[in-house]
């Protein structure tokens, strides 16, 4: 799949993705055999590896994690590339770096190798804010849509940091089938293309490669025990929970179970996926801030998102509001409605952009008017928006910002698209 | 302490299912009409002084939808006329009572009602083709002739456009289906509200975003009489296991349903892909997009006893053609069993050179165009004479 698609040039800078299980582990030794000099095709790419660490999720004690990043790290490195060791914490605080791509290959602060790793604690205070944002997400299907963007988010930072154009996940193809059906449980299903397809450009300066994606999971199972490659489970959120615990785990209970009959459940899935594109909007504002696929709330008057908005609405506000309902539809439009009941949303009422923000809290409703449907969703379950990670109410804060600029200076703006040439 | 409803100061009775809040009957009856009401007037469903169609099938969503439909016509003035349009599929047990429900429905509406049956338009029960065919691509065949039904149904009755109850939970079933089986055509259509505009008979669905539970709420406390059982052929069904998905997404996220319907909504197809084009058929005249439709295929299989006529893949066929033809070189004699799949070869390339012949009505599909089912049973189907050379898939 590499070859076919040409995405990867020679010495080009790869980051590859090693969770530890056995579909990393089966593309860390196809990366292997394939550069080395003995492949029939010989790979040309400069691979550097990296492991997150997500024992926080589960509240594994220290020792724990120590142990797993020790068994990985040595899997890690006894291929010799260069090997990074990131915490999930680590994502509460990072920092925007977008204009710097300078290569920096030579920074050897974070390449760490077994003996370093009593260094694990330094991220306590990250610690404790990722716990605290956890605990505050209801839902199962939520922590784990989280857990998942703020993974993606670390490798894409890491990425930029040193100079690497391209990262590289290990998915098998039962694992992107079950991805792409949560994603339409999810409502995500603008971004299903995205997350499926072979190369993946949500951001302007990093592609995501997914290149095992063709094999199944029995298949890459097969692989690792014929060839004695070693792998390392891991327990994740919703290992041995029960079945409809999160909506990923029901999925991948349904597609397995629908595979032993019909086993040609998943090709037909990953099939209809590779049909489906998504529209790739130019501008970063058109982004979510959380999964950093692009905006799909744009939606004609007879939709979804307007019938679900509609529905609050009826279902909450007296019905003397519903007819300035039309006007405003950013939320629901009166001063009698309550939302939740939370106080960063008491200010909804004015939606002219009249709402005092001298205080840096965000108010529930910016953050979601900056968000794809899912994201939404998502934000629905959590208690209090100030406990998402601060880069991304940054982020947020810096688009409220900026619309307002554009909005004091929208008659001067000539559209470039609309002037004849 | 008794909880208060949302929207007024009235104790509440239920919780809404959609969104979660408590509310009272009345308000309850209200946000669920403004719902329709909302979705009708955004999607400009209906323009006035058409004739509406309802499809009813004595059912709770065709109930719920006569009911409401005719509050709205009356409250909010469209100016439609509306007419109750019932199928019967010949189904004993099942098709036969929910028909006496439609039938009272119309009394209690005061709506005209109109009843074509399977028998009358294509010479088959569902009972019958089950037999024939077993329990497991059925539905295909109720799914195809139930469409073709209502559509003829309708243009009897003059009618403009044809609704039905199809409720959220359809569309997720469907949308979910579709991505199951690979159809990327049908899931870019699916999730329109109106469908069929060209050449066909417009078909909306003003129940898209309620859920079902909140349809059988309604008819609950408005004590409006339907028919609730099961067709008795559906548990094999693959949509069965898209329900079963949905109902277990549904406990998890009550949104989860609608979310569905965004997704499929947003869903863009690359422009490389081959879509199947609409044209329509050879025989009907009915909109198609192969030469001809699908209906007049599954029936030339039924007539013909080879019921597996429109189903299955056609390599496979071909497949089992070449393995027989092997098989009968080694043995040298006739074959035993009669295989559907060389019957089938055959028929398509019958089908596909018969041209010609008279225009008489056929008995059959009522058609009115020329009719295989006489040639065909001239045909005489030699097994040993079959060249595979000769067949054109």
């Amino acid at each position: 799949a590499i070859g076919k698609s040409k995405l990867i040039r020679d010495g080009e800078s790869v980051l590859v993705g090693v969770s530890g299980g056995q579909a990393s582990s089966c593309l860390l030794h196809l990366i292997q055999e394939g550069l080395s000099g003995r492949a029939h095709k010989k790979l040309r790419f400069k691979p550097g590896l990296v492991f997150i660490d997500e024992g926080a999720t589960i509240g594994m004690s220290a020792e724990e994690r120590l142990a797993n990043c020790t068994q990985v790290l040595e899997i890690m490195e006894k291929t010799g590339f260069p090997c990074y060791l990131k915490a999930l914490e680590q994502a509460m605080e990072l920092e925007k770096e977008a204009f710097t791509n300078t290569a920096d290959q030579t920074d050897t602060a974070s390449v760490t190798s077994v003996e370093n790793l009593t260094k694990l604690h330094r991220y306590d205070k990250a610690e404790e804010e990722l716990l605290a944002l956890m605990d505050s997400l209801k839902s199962v299907s939520a922590k784990e849509d989280l857990i998942k963007s703020l993974r993606q988010k670390i490798l894409i930072d890491l990425a930029l940091k040193k100079g690497y154009s391209k990262v590289m996940l290990g998915d098998c193809s039962t694992r992107l089938a079950v991805q792409l059906l949560t994603d339409i449980a999810q409502g995500r299903g603008a971004h299903v293309a995205m997350d499926t397809a072979f190369a993946d450009n949500r951001c302007n300066d990093i592609t995501i490669v997914r290149p095992i994606r063709d094999f199944s999971s029995k298949e890459v199972a097969m692989f690792n025990i014929l060839n004695n490659v070693p792998s390392v489970f891991i327990p994740r959120i919703t290992t041995k929970a029960a079945d409809s615990v999160s909506i990923e785990h029901l999925t991948e209970r349904f597609v397995t179970g629908l595979q032993a009959e019909y086993p040609s459940t998943t090709s037909n899935i990953m099939r209809t996926g590779e049909k489906l594109h998504t529209e790739k909007k130019s501008s970063s504002e058109n982004q979510c801030a959380i999964c950093q696929a692009p905006l799909d709330t744009d939606v004609p008057p007879s939709s979804a998102l307007s019938a679900v908005r509609f529905s609050e609405t009826v279902s909450r506000c007296s019905s003397v509001t519903l007819s300035i309902f039309s006007t405003d539809t950013a939320c629901c439009g009166g001063g009698t409605c309550q939302s939740e009941g939370q106080k960063e949303s008491e200010c909804c009422g004015q939606g002219d952009g009249s709402c005092q923000s001298k205080e840096s809290k965000l108010t529930r409703d910016e953050v979601e008017s900056a968000l794809c449907y899912a994201c939404r969703l998502l934000i629905k379950d959590l208690g209090d928006v100030s406990k998402l990670p601060k880069h991304i109410l940054d982020d947020i804060s810096q688009r409220q910002r900026r619309t307002k600029m554009k909005s004091e200076i929208e008659d001067f703006l000539l559209d470039p698209s609309n002037t004849p040439d | 302490m008794p909880i208060k409803c949302n929207l007024c100061e009235a104790g509440a009775i239920l919780k809404r299912p959609k969104t979660g809040d408590a509310l009272c009957k009345n308000c309850f009856y209200f946000a669920f009409e403004e719902e329709v009401h909302k979705t009708i007037t955004d999607a400009n469903l209906f323009v006035r002084g058409e004739t509406v169609a309802i499809g009813a099938s004595g059912g709770k969503d065709s109930t719920v939808l006569a009911y409401v439909l005719k509050a709205l016509n009356q409250r909010y003035d469209y100016g439609v006329n509306l007419v109750l349009l019932s199928v019967d599929e010949g189904i004993t047990g099942y098709r036969d009572d929910s028909l006496e429900t439609v039938k009272r429905n119309q009394q209690q509406y005061d709506l005209p009602l109109k009843i074509v049956s399977y028998e009358e338009l294509y010479g088959w029960t569902m009972d019958a083709i089950v037999k024939q065919i077993g329990l497991k691509n059925n539905c295909t065949f109720c799914g195809v002739f139930r469409r073709q039904a209502l559509d003829r149904g309708a243009i009897l009755m003059k009618v403009d456009r044809i609704v039905t109850g199809h409720n959220a939970d359809d569309i997720a079933e469907t949308v979910i289906m579709n991505v199951l089986r690979g159809d990327i055509g049908r899931l870019q259509r699916c999730t329109a509200i109106t469908t069929g505009t060209e050449g066909a008979l417009p078909r909306s669905k003003p129940f898209k975003y309620t859920y079902e539970k909140e349809i059988v709420m309604y008819a609950y406390f408005k004590k409006l009489d339907y028919f609730s059982t099961e067709c008795i052929y559906s548990p094999n069904a693959y949509r069965g296991f898209a329900r079963a998905y949905i109902k277990d997404l549904e406990k998890i996220r009550p949104s989860a349903i609608i979310d569905i319907i965004h997704s499929g909504e947003s869903l863009s197809v690359k422009k490389a892909v081959k879509l199947p084009t609409q044209g329509t058929c050879e025989r009907c005249g009915y909109i198609s997009s192969n030469p001809l439709c699908k209906a007049c295929i599954l029936l030339e299989g039924l007539n013909r006893g080879l019921p597996r006529l429109g189903i299955g893949k056609s390599h496979k066929e071909r497949r089992k053609l070449n393995e027989m033809l092997a098989q009968k070189e080694e043995a040298g004699n006739e074959k035993t069993t009669p295989d559907n799949s060389t019957e089938t070869t055959e028929n398509a390339s019958s089908e596909k050179s018969a041209t010609g012949s008279p225009k008489q009505k056929c008995e059959n599909c009522s058609c009115g165009q020329k009719c295989l089912s006489e040639k065909v049973e001239d045909l005489q189907l030699d097994r040993r004479k079959i060249d595979p050379t000769l067949i054109d898939f």
